[in-house]
């Protein structure tokens, strides 16, 4: 319960700060999808029927705060999900490396997954190449600070919660 | 039953995929927007967006602050360096300028005098106060001799009594030793004016019938052979009679500043037949 609340909350600050804070600061060109590194953390260490409602609350939750069409990061986020779930249940996915190599995974399928929502809505079309772009910076800041947002969840997320997490791999 | 305990998280995540592809697909092409938990995620993340958003604004006006203030400060030294450029350029500029002037105005008294006087630049004042000397930066070379004037624009400065091949040393007119032949300009009474201490001159041998006034102005008889007859030599400031009454004796404010010399001419002695007659104008 207390990993939910946290992850919860998480959720909201990363929402926040990914498309209100970051923005409004401009210092970077495009903020990193913190939503990503999160679905990704709970495919990783919540693997269950209550991560996957987590990851697409959590794409809900950018859908309507970044005011992008409902559904679109949900999906995207419950795939990113059940990516990392097949792969986690199929590899040994605490090496660090390993993280890092399945968040680049995730990293494609999320850019993948948008850039088709957007060429079968032709949306790619009239924007030209600036949300192909925006979306790979997106996904490249996100790539760079995964590791510490791992590192900084599992030094938050109880040991107790992690154990049960553990359990159920 | 077993098998959906088993395989929850896949069905979970497959109906999830399920609902949000539905929404996604009526929202991409219905006119509608249908967002059942829009309203709920947005109440409970705009507290939070509204709290940060306050946050960043304050960290933004003060990293502007801080971004402008540095830019102020480094707009303000190099106004600071310029304004010093500047200054010094002013001050060169000046400085040219003031030496322009004195040399224009040395230039029209060599073309008022003829001949070929030599120009040459004060290097030094000599500091004794006994000695009322400045030292010249031309000499033998540029064919100056002992016993030559030397006159500024303002007036009569002195006589060469050393050369040397590119230096020479003058008497100054205010130095004790010093005497010119001079006639009061406007009476035409003539006298002989020597240096004196106190910044001041002393016409002297005045005939005691002569009419002196305060602000006549002495200037250089010729007779002496050195000087050029005409060149300004002061004002008479003061008058005063001999004890025996021989003699009238006039104090003259030099025409030259002394301490302020930069250039001067040289110049040989008159011809003969430059000497004036005595009572010619």
């Amino acid at each position: 319960m207390r990993a939910a609340l946290i992850l919860a909350l998480c959720g909201i600050l990363a929402v926040v700060t990914q498309t209100t804070l970051l923005g409004r600061l401009g210092i970077l060109p495009a903020p990193p999808n913190l939503i990503l590194i999160l679905s990704v953390y709970i495919g990783l260490r919540l693997p269950t029927s209550w991560g996957a409602i987590g990851a697409f609350l959590l794409g809900y939750l950018l859908d309507t705060v970044s005011g992008s069409v409902p559904g679109l990061n949900c999906f995207t986020m419950t795939l990113v999900f059940a990516m990392v779930y097949f792969v986690s249940g199929r590899l040994w996915m605490q090496n660090p490396f390993t993280r890092f190599a399945i968040m680049i995974l995730a990293c494609v399928l999320e850019i993948t997954t948008l850039a088709t929502y957007f060429t079968m809505t032709g949306s790619m079309g009239t924007a030209g190449g600036g949300v192909l772009r925006t979306l790979m910076i997106e996904a490249a800041l996100a790539l760079l600070i995964a590791p510490l947002a791992f590192s900084i969840l599992d030094f938050y997320i109880p040991a107790i919660a992690r154990k049960k997490i553990h359990a159920t791999e | 039953m077993s098998w959906l305990r088993q395989h929850a998280v896949l069905v979970t995540t497959a109906g999830l995929l399920l609902i949000s592809l539905t929404l996604l697909m009526v929202n991409t092409r219905g006119q509608r927007r249908v967002d059942p938990l829009g309203v709920i995620f947005l109440e409970t993340v705009t507290p939070v967006a509204s709290l940060s958003g306050a946050m960043t604004r304050r960290l933004g006006q003060a990293w502007s602050s801080y971004v402008d203030l540095v830019g102020v400060r480094e707009e303000r030294e190099w106004l600071r360096d310029r304004v010093r450029t500047l200054e010094r350029e002013v001050d060169a500029s000046q400085q040219v300028r003031r030496e322009n002037e004195r040399l224009t105005a040395l230039l029209d008294l060599r073309e008022e005098l003829g001949g070929m006087p030599v120009a040459a630049r004060v290097t030094g004042i000599g500091a004794s106060p006994l000695f009322h000397t400045a030292t010249l930066d031309r000499g033998t070379s540029q064919g100056i001799t002992e016993g030559m004037a030397v006159l500024a624009r303002a007036g009569v400065v002195g006589r060469v009594v050393a050369a040397s091949p590119n230096a020479s040393r003058v008497l100054l007119l205010e130095d004790p030793a010093s005497g010119v032949d001079a006639i009061v300009q406007r009476s035409r009474a003539r006298g002989i004016l020597e240096g004196g201490s106190g910044g001041r001159f002393h016409l002297k041998y005045i005939k005691p019938d002569e009419e002196l006034r305060i602000g006549d102005t002495v200037v250089t008889s010729g007779f002496d052979q050195i000087f050029p007859r005409g060149i300004a030599l002061g004002e008479i400031v003061a008058l005063r009679s001999a004890p025996d009454g021989l003699f009238q004796t006039a104090e003259v404010l030099p025409a030259v500043d002394f301490g302020k010399l930069a250039e001067v001419l040289v110049l040989d002695a008159p011809k003969r037949d430059d000497v004036p007659v005595t009572g010619e104008d």
